[in-house]
């Protein structure tokens, strides 16, 4: 089993609207591994995306501790989180959120300028990958010559070409038809095996859940269950496994 | 480095294009205030800067090179006495009532009587030694181009100059004034159209031409303030232009009206070009907050939002240049006075580049909605 490389301890989060005073994370504790990909399923609404975004850096919790690849993310400041996020995570969102001026190539070249590496080897990075989620021939496209499958997979190349430690990937299946989520999907697999990267990819897609190394299923704020799935299973939630 | 900004200026270009738009007519209207106010008012020194003398004495405290009082004769001997000046000038001012031969009414003009010789410093540069010259024959007189119109005349035809019956005998460009028309004629000519005679034996202006142009400051300090000639004051040409130039533009509060309306031409187009970045900036508000959630500092992506402002500025610009120009050479075909100096011409683009940049820097407050936890729905 390899190492643990991104761990959540007691986090709580909540968020206040006028009145009303919304939990949506209830103590939650869980830890995931490197190589995987573990999924967070569960109806909308039930805190997983918020969990994504806790875990990921990119909101703080109430309460509770987040360990990524050994750093507790509330010891580091905005600047400091974001060097972090830099040089060891990457996101795949719902929405592709490509720049329409760009091709391809220069939309996974751009977050590796800013991470210092010389020109050539961003190209080299950036084509690797592009050729990786299979779009070596369409590499020169701009994102309204492309499909949205094809948008994802731009956008999971940008994320990959970084080489980051730590994969977060939000819907990212939800506005593809049943073939592309499923070579999605497959990518993201892919990923976790042969770069060692934890994949956490949150999604009440039900057609992924055969695909995961992991699944957690969530609900109103907590986990419910927490199992490897068989390639057949379905997404019936189960109490297999007591949350950790 | 991928040019995000400029890539996204040159794809998005119709997104870009009202501030593009806003920068170059504010830089045009700027250019174009600037050279009219300059021309205009530039024309009140034309006696000054269309003549080539060094120092200009008159009566103390004048105001205006049309606004002078009649001096000591005298001063000329003074002028002379001093071994850096090589050579003096009387100048003769008449303001004067024109009756034309065709029905014009009266018209008030300018005669300044000047030197008819060749080598003549007044209007040196806007009369030609030919032209010059024939200001010899008696009752002659040269008016500007533009004003024959309204002078009611064409060359050979006479008119009446308070009583006295004058002739044009040609015409020149760079004479208009300001206030009224100028009417250049010899020192005898002038004479006999000036009707006070309490200005009998003295003159409106005396001008010297110095062995060196430097000194002019130095000779002017020197010259001034001798008592025993009557009052009166030495300038140098540069600085008596300016004092005229000056007067005429806050006297006739043309000076605040320009300012005022630098202002409002600064703030309509900084609203508009700071609207069009903001709507461009939120436009890609998700891109730019996933270019965040994947590291990328937020300095980063305010540097590109301003790399932006500065492109806007930089096109913006380089189209009220061209218009600017081809505006400015219009006009002086048309004989409308324009002057644009370079320093001005620097400060007309400075001030709209600075639009650009304030623009930017409003634009660059909505990133603060490129917040990496809103793309997680």
């Amino acid at each position: 089993m390899s190492s643990i490389s991104l761990q959540a301890r007691n986090v709580t989060k909540s968020f206040t609207s006028g009145p009303i005073h919304n939990t949506v994370l209830h103590n939650l504790t869980l830890d995931m591994r490197a190589g995987e990909l573990t999924l967070i399923s569960g109806p909308s609404g039930c805190g997983k995306s918020t969990l994504l975004a806790i875990l990921s850096g990119l909101q703080r919790p109430d309460a509770g501790q987040v360990l990524a690849l050994g750093q507790d993310l509330a010891e580091l400041n905005t600047h400091a989180l974001e060097r972090f996020r830099l040089q060891h995570t990457g996101f795949v969102f719902q929405g592709f959120n490509l720049f329409p001026a760009l091709n391809a190539l220069e939309q996974v070249e751009l977050p590796l300028s800013y991470l210092g590496l010389a020109p050539g080897e961003a190209r080299r990075r950036a084509v690797a990958s592009l050729e990786e989620v299979g779009l070596g021939p369409r590499m020169g496209l701009r994102p309204s010559e492309l499909s949205g499958g094809e948008k994802q997979r731009v956008a999971i190349a940008r994320a990959l070409a970084k080489e980051p430690d730590l994969l977060f990937a939000d819907e990212p299946t939800s506005a593809l038809d049943a073939a592309n989520g499923q070579i999605i999907i497959d990518i993201l697999h892919r990923i976790a095996r042969t770069h060692g990267t934890t994949v956490l990819c949150v999604s009440h897609d039900p057609r992924l859940v055969g695909h995961a190394d992991r699944v957690l299923a969530m609900e109103d704020g907590r986990i419910l269950s927490d199992r490897v799935p068989s390639p057949t299973s379905t997404p019936t939630s189960g109490l297999e496994e007591p949350s950790a | 480095m991928v040019a995000l900004a400029r890539k996204t200026l040159i794809y998005e270009w119709r997104r870009f294009l009202p501030a593009i738009l806003a920068v170059g007519f504010a830089g045009l209207l700027q250019l174009l205030q600037a050279a009219l106010v300059l021309g205009i008012f530039g024309s009140a020194s034309v006696y000054i800067t269309g003549s080539s003398a060094d120092l200009w004495a008159g009566y103390p405290g004048t105001q205006s090179v049309n606004l002078g009082r009649s001096i000591d004769a005298g001063v000329e001997m003074r002028l002379r006495m001093d071994p850096a000046v090589t050579a003096v000038e009387p100048f003769h001012w008449v303001d004067a009532d024109w009756r034309g031969p065709s029905d014009t009414g009266g018209v008030s003009v300018f005669v300044s009587g000047i030197n008819a010789r060749p080598d003549g410093m007044l209007f040196a540069h806007a009369l030609s030694p030919a032209l010059r010259a024939r200001l010899n024959e008696p009752d002659a007189v040269i008016v500007d181009r533009a004003d024959l119109d309204s002078l009611g005349v064409g060359i050979g035809d006479s008119a009446v100059i308070n009583g006295h019956r004058v002739r044009v005998v040609g015409v020149s460009n760079g004479l208009r004034a300001l206030g009224g028309v100028n009417v250049v004629a010899s020192l005898a000519t002038a004479a006999e159209l000036d009707t006070d005679p309490s200005n009998a034996s003295r003159m409106t202006y005396f001008v010297a031409k110095l062995r060196d142009p430097a000194e002019a400051d130095d000779v002017a300090a020197r010259l001034r303030g001798n008592r025993a000639f009557g009052s009166y004051d030495v300038w140098t040409a540069e600085s008596f232009a300016r004092r005229s130039q000056l007067y005429w533009m806050f006297d006739t509060g043309a000076g605040a009206g320009v300012l005022f309306l630098a202002g409002v031409v600064f703030l309509v187009g900084a609203v508009i070009t700071s609207q069009t970045l903001v709507a461009a900036v939120i436009g890609s508000v998700r891109e730019y907050a996933t270019l965040n959630a994947l590291g990328v500092g937020v300095g980063a992506l305010r540097k590109v939002v301003m790399e932006q402002a500065f492109w806007v500025g930089a096109l913006g610009l380089l189209g009220s240049t061209v218009l600017g120009g081809i505006a400015l050479a219009l006009a002086r075909s048309r004989s409308v006075p324009v002057a644009l100096g370079p320093w001005t011409t620097v400060a007309c683009l400075a001030l709209c580049m600075g639009l650009a940049i304030v623009s930017g820097l409003a634009a660059m407050r909505s990133l603060r909605r490129a917040d990496p936890a809103t793309l997680l729905r």
